[in-house]
């Protein structure tokens, strides 16, 4: 097997001395959806902020095309080809819809393919190409979804890393941005770390699946070998411990 | 009341109502055109101070009260250093344009300078401590002043020629240098304004102003976006310097304690971090000052500071968060 595109390698974060993750280990091929499931405060976002070069690991590390990226700035790794849709979609309400976009693609020096690219995206999403001139903060909140990802996109990605995509979005609306995340991986090989609360959702979407309660990885598989379901639930809820209950914040 | 004042489209209109009736109240009677033109000038200049000081809280949640002292240097860069009772002409005597373009490139450095030297390393703290380290850094300016050129007041007569009235009207006639003022501060409005909408670290800019984190997920650079409003900021202290210098002729070590007070305040009002706002909060504490100064009783007169604050309280009490607010005041990374 050849070397992951991201190979997030024993990490531990801490928050002050609250260690948020401890040891978790992840890997995703060139190609790959991998989903990283688990309840709130399970240290999914952590573990995406990590690989951003938002946080640091107290220990382990983050490689990226065979080399080490945690300590790194965050713009630096965004440079790399590791574009984040973190969670809670951060548009800049006071831009219009192009010019976030156009921040997503200010890196980048070839300005004439930037100009087909965001003719792609306002394709990908006809929303977009409505609403160009309008300030992002007037969009609804599928809206702001589609347009975190085009602008993720624009930044030419070697890699995606999405946190909560489904949150506070309606069904039809989730199944739109699952459908063209599919699309995406199929026609131009985007490579996606995708983090969910939902596992029925990532089961459906992902090739791999990871799921991570309080803070450590619980099992890891192949989607279609976890697809009953039943093992994950067991490692979700981790019942076998009678304190917790579902989706309880535990560090 | 108060909601009937969070209603954009009434502040508006509130706003529109005050500056017509302003206009015609003021164009019917030479000395009252007098005034407005004397009060846009002041605004204006205040809008200009204002600009620096919420341009840089806006992208790096810093209040900066060394603002001033930029100030202060940029004036006191036009004299030889020397602390002689006369002073000497330096850049001060050079060709105007090129007096410009001296004094806002060395308060363009003074200003990079202080980023790389206080603020870069304190960027990650808390905006409190970035705020103290900002007053440190002015008194430490103020002190090299005074060690260089002594603590006496120096004279500094640059374009004297902007001093002379000219008449606009019949009856109405004012310094050449209000006209000035207001003009310059248009004209920097207007590039500023390109430049945050048209140009690539422009957007990047109010991107970063709106949530940094995510700015630089996307590859923005801190640095440079950083570095940025520090030049612009250090460029409008220049201008702010040389129409003060204009103005009075003489400046002090302590020439920018006054003129950040009220700038500050004029951001507070208009809105921390945002740019209409501190246009706007500039404009009415000139304004406000001005007109006070005029239609003030001779025995109170010499209190009409007193009543811009009362309107600055008034204001606030009414709009806690300034008249414009800002979009956003996410943390920074």
């Amino acid at each position: 097997m050849t070397e992951p595109l991201l190979h997030i390698d024993d990490i531990t974060v801490h928050y002050s001395r609250l260690a948020a993750i401890r040891g978790v280990s992840i890997s995703v091929n060139e190609g790959e959806i991998v989903c990283v499931v688990g309840p709130n405060g399970a240290g999914k976002s952590t573990t995406l902020l990590t690989v951003s070069g938002i946080l640091n690991p107290t220990s382990g590390n983050v490689m990226f095309a065979g080399n080490r990226i945690n300590g790194m700035r965050p713009e630096n790794v965004a440079r790399l080809g590791i574009s984040q849709v973190p969670e809670g979609r951060h548009v800049f309400t006071a831009l219009t819809v192009e010019e976030n976009l156009r921040v997503g693609a200010a890196m980048r020096k070839d300005k004439a393919q930037v100009n087909k690219d965001v003719k792609w995206v306002m394709d990908l999403f006809p929303i977009l190409a409505e609403r160009r001139r309008q300030s992002a903060g007037k969009l609804s909140g599928g809206e702001q979804q589609m347009l975190v990802i085009a602008r993720a996109l624009l930044t030419n990605p070697k890699i995606m890393t999405i946190d909560e995509p489904s949150l506070g979005l309606a069904p039809n609306i989730v199944d739109r941005v699952y459908e063209v995340l599919t699309t995406l991986r199929k026609e131009r090989g985007l490579t996606l770390l995708i983090v969910e609360q939902s596992s029925e959702r990532a089961l459906k979407a992902a090739d791999r699946i990871y799921v991570l309660r309080s803070g450590q990885i619980q099992l890891e598989g192949s989607a279609a070998d976890l697809q009953d379901g039943e093992e994950v639930r067991k490692a979700y809820f981790g019942f076998s411990e009678g304190t917790e209950h579902l989706g309880e914040v535990e560090f | 009341m108060r909601d009937l004042l969070n209603n954009k489209n009434f502040r508006w209109a509130l706003a529109a109502v005050i500056v017509v009736v302003g206009i015609i109240v003021a164009v019917t009677d030479p000395v009252r055109f007098q005034i407005l033109i004397t009060s846009l000038s002041e605004g204006s200049f205040y809008a200009l101070a204002a600009l620096g000081i919420g341009l840089l809280f806006g992208v790096l949640r810093l209040v900066n009260f060394a603002y001033g002292d930029w100030v202060m240097l940029g004036g006191y860069a036009l004299i030889v250093p020397s602390a002689a009772v006369t002073s000497t002409l330096l850049i001060g005597s050079f060709f105007p344009a090129l007096v410009v373009i001296c004094i806002v490139g060395f308060t363009i450095i003074i200003a990079l300078l202080s980023e790389a030297t206080v603020f870069r390393p304190l960027r990650n703290t808390t905006p409190p401590t970035m705020m103290i380290a900002s007053f440190a850094l002015g008194y430490v300016l103020q002190n090299l002043i005074i060690m260089i050129y002594g603590g006496r007041p120096k004279s500094a007569g640059i374009f004297p020629e902007l001093l002379q009235s000219i008449d606009l009207a019949e009856g109405v006639s004012v310094p050449l240098l209000k006209i000035v003022t207001i003009g310059v501060t248009a004209i920097l409005l207007i590039l500023l304004t390109l430049f945050l909408h048209r140009t690539s670290v422009g957007v990047q800019m109010r991107a970063a102003a709106e949530d940094f984190r995510m700015a630089r997920m996307l590859g923005v650079r801190a640095n440079l976006v950083i570095a940025m409003a520090f030049v612009i900021s250090g460029s409008l202290a220049s201008f702010v310097s040389l129409l003060y210098v204009s103005q009075l002729g003489i400046m002090t070590f302590r020439m920018g304690t006054p003129i950040i007070v009220f700038a500050f305040i004029a951001t507070v009002i208009g809105g921390m971090g945002s740019l209409v706002g501190s246009v706007v909060g500039g404009m009415v504490v000139g304004v406000s000052s001005v007109v006070l100064k005029n239609i003030l009783p001779d025995s109170i007169r010499g209190f009409s500071d007193a009543f811009v604050f009362a309107i600055v309280i008034a204001i606030l009490l009414a709009r806690p968060q300034g008249l414009v607010p800002a979009k956003s005041a996410s943390e920074r990374v």
